[in-house]
């Protein structure tokens, strides 16, 4: 049995076509784009090296970097908070009651499994100036007419603009039934004895809540909060649908519009590069970060 | 008297908040679900009745926007390069991937624990990060343009999830039905076809899940390395035919009610499996 087991043959055939394809097609790549990132290079053209000055670019003279950057933080800080405390608030709803139980889980699980580049312009139609919301305020008498409504995607007012909210408030929408899902699953898995104990010792629902289910899913936070941020760094299909490319002049780019343009639109392959090394150090960190400080030892349940 | 009194208040007042935390979640569920109808019900409409009266039903179904959207939008050639990239994906991913997880899982090598954290990291890497370098790489090998060239990037990104629950799977089954099979006269290939998958249905649907999900909606890969009609993906080519400067409304709804129809008919049939197999898969990721 042992002998067969270290068979070496077979390891490496078992092993090395997952292997060459992840190292081809992601670690090369990876490190390449660090590469790239330190040269000067467009499209049709050699690389040629530069140092850091592609980062010394981003950081001091790109303006919608900047713009990229703080809406990206702004969307992350927003997801991990929302989706938290929504996460947390549906599943405890739901797994309080009996009846419907599964038919308003599948219902808020839906918008996970369909396409964010439809839904996103489903949300665009439904914030365009004449149809959808305004249309809804005007008819019922909120607003004289449609035109008069907020302008949902073309505000640029303020430090965080209006299209930034509507496009997060979209998000959760579309992805708190993935934190609910995760936050329900855990507390499914909690015993019940534990809190029949903690109700013959006196406590109300509300206290076995704070006291027992959420020490208890603590872990679970934890991988949610890690997929929330990395999931809202790498946003793109949805803010790319719901903002026509060039209406608002790059106000509501993110990390991953910018990069996008700025590679596949302006050829600048190496500057590009550059904006990826920086979101992948970004997801690194947060979930070091988040794992670091959420992540307690696991009870045994 | 007085006991029986307080337990009737405490019933009473359980049952407001029952009551309440229902009217909650059915008006959440009307956010959910009235976007979706709306785009139902105006994708049937004609263009002149949208502006009149949005929100009314409408006289006459015209199926014909859907036809529009299906031949012009490209979208039917759409749908069919969707359903090849997202299967042809879901086998390889899990070919290579259970593959690899039975030698990490079960064969005895010393770099085994290290293969898995390679593979690990690699679920943190934001496919961003990659698309220039492999952009570059794949028009240098005339796979730009091509359903391969987007076809590789998703297996491999496919793969770290599928490895991380395989392993979880493989290493879930007693070590006495490979001894036994061992005793039996079986090859290491043998125990892997025979011993082990079968016993892992549960780990294949629920990473096939994942992928297949995740790949019929990816944009951005699919956007960068496919300009030609005939080889977009169905998020590609409705975003490409949908937009502002386009005037039809209607038919744009129709376009995307025509990207959402098959995964919502494929979510009602298998809600409940969906869900428990999609938060299964993120539960161990």
């Amino acid at each position: 049995m042992d002998k067969l087991m270290r068979n070496k043959k077979a390891i490496i055939l078992f092993i090395a076509p997952a292997l060459i394809l992840f190292t081809a097609v992601l670690f090369i790549p990876v490190c390449k784009a660090v590469y790239y990132s330190l040269c000067n290079y467009k499209i049709n053209y050699q690389p040629k090296y530069i140092g850091f000055k592609n980062y010394v670019m981003l950081f001091t003279k790109d303006k919608t970097m900047a713009i990229a950057f703080k809406n990206s933080i702004f969307f992350m800080i927003f997801s991990i908070v929302t989706q938290l405390i929504f996460g947390l608030i549906l599943a405890a709803l739901l797994t309080n009651i009996k009846k419907g139980r599964n038919l308003f889980k599948n219902i808020y699980y839906l918008p996970c499994v369909l396409s964010s580049a439809a839904l996103g312009l489903l949300w665009m139609f439904v914030f365009m100036p004449r149809l959808g919301i305004n249309q809804m305020m005007a008819s019922l008498g909120w607003i004289e007419d449609c035109t008069m409504g907020p302008e949902w995607l073309f505000n640029t007012d303020g430090f965080i603009i209006l299209p930034i909210w509507v496009i997060s408030f979209v998000a959760l929408w579309q992805y708190v039934g993935q934190s609910m899902m995760l936050y329900m699953a855990q507390i499914s898995g909690i015993s019940m004895d534990i809190y029949e104990a903690s109700y013959i010792d006196g406590c109300s629902k509300k206290q076995s809540f704070f006291y027992i289910t959420l020490p208890l899913i603590k872990p679970m936070v934890a991988t949610a909060m890690s997929l929330n941020a990395i999931g809202s760094l790498k946003f793109f299909d949805l803010i790319y649908n719901m903002i026509p490319e060039g209406f608002l002049s790059h106000k509501a780019d993110v990390i991953a519009t910018h990069l996008y343009t700025q590679a596949f639109k302006f050829s600048k392959l190496g500057y590009g590069s550059a904006i990826g090394v920086i979101l992948l150090i970004l997801c690194l960190i947060m979930t070091v970060i988040i794992n670091k400080f959420v992540k307690t030892e696991s009870y045994d349940m | 008297m007085n006991n029986t009194m307080t337990i009737s208040k405490e019933k009473r007042r359980s049952r407001i908040i029952t009551t309440l935390i229902y009217i909650f979640l059915v008006i959440l569920a009307i956010i959910y679900i009235v976007p979706i109808l709306w785009v139902v019900i105006t994708s049937l409409k004609n263009d002149s009745t949208l502006m009149l009266s949005p929100w009314a039903m409408p006289e006459h179904i015209e199926w014909g926007n859907y036809a529009f959207a299906w031949t012009k939008g490209h979208l039917g050639t759409a749908m069919l390069n969707s359903f090849i990239v997202c299967s042809i994906t879901l086998i390889v991913s899990m070919v290579f991937g259970s593959m690899a997880a039975f030698a990490i899982a079960r064969l005895r090598w010393k770099l085994s624990k290290l293969a898995m954290y390679y593979f690990l990291i690699g679920m943190m890497i934001p496919i961003h990060t990659i698309l220039i370098p492999l952009f570059v790489q794949f028009s240098q090998w005339h796979l730009s343009n091509t359903l391969t060239g987007i076809i590789v990037p998703y297996i491999t990104f496919s793969l770290p999830i599928t490895i991380y629950i395989m392993v979880g799977f493989f290493e879930g089954i007693p070590n006495e039905l490979f001894e036994s099979a061992c005793i039996d006269g079986c090859s290491v290939y043998k125990m892997f076809t025979m011993v082990a998958l079968p016993l892992a249905k549960t780990g294949f649907m629920v990473t096939g899940l994942m992928s297949f999900v995740a790949n019929w909606n990816e944009l951005l890969v699919a956007m960068v390395f496919i300009s030609n009609d005939a080889k977009k993906t169905l998020p590609v080519s409705l975003t490409k035919f949908v937009g502002p400067y386009h005037t039809n409304y209607c038919q744009m709804f129709a376009a995307i009610m025509i990207a959402i129809i098959p995964t919502i008919i494929a979510y009602v049939a298998f809600a409940n499996q969906i869900v428990e197999g999609l938060t299964a898969g993120a539960v161990k990721g």
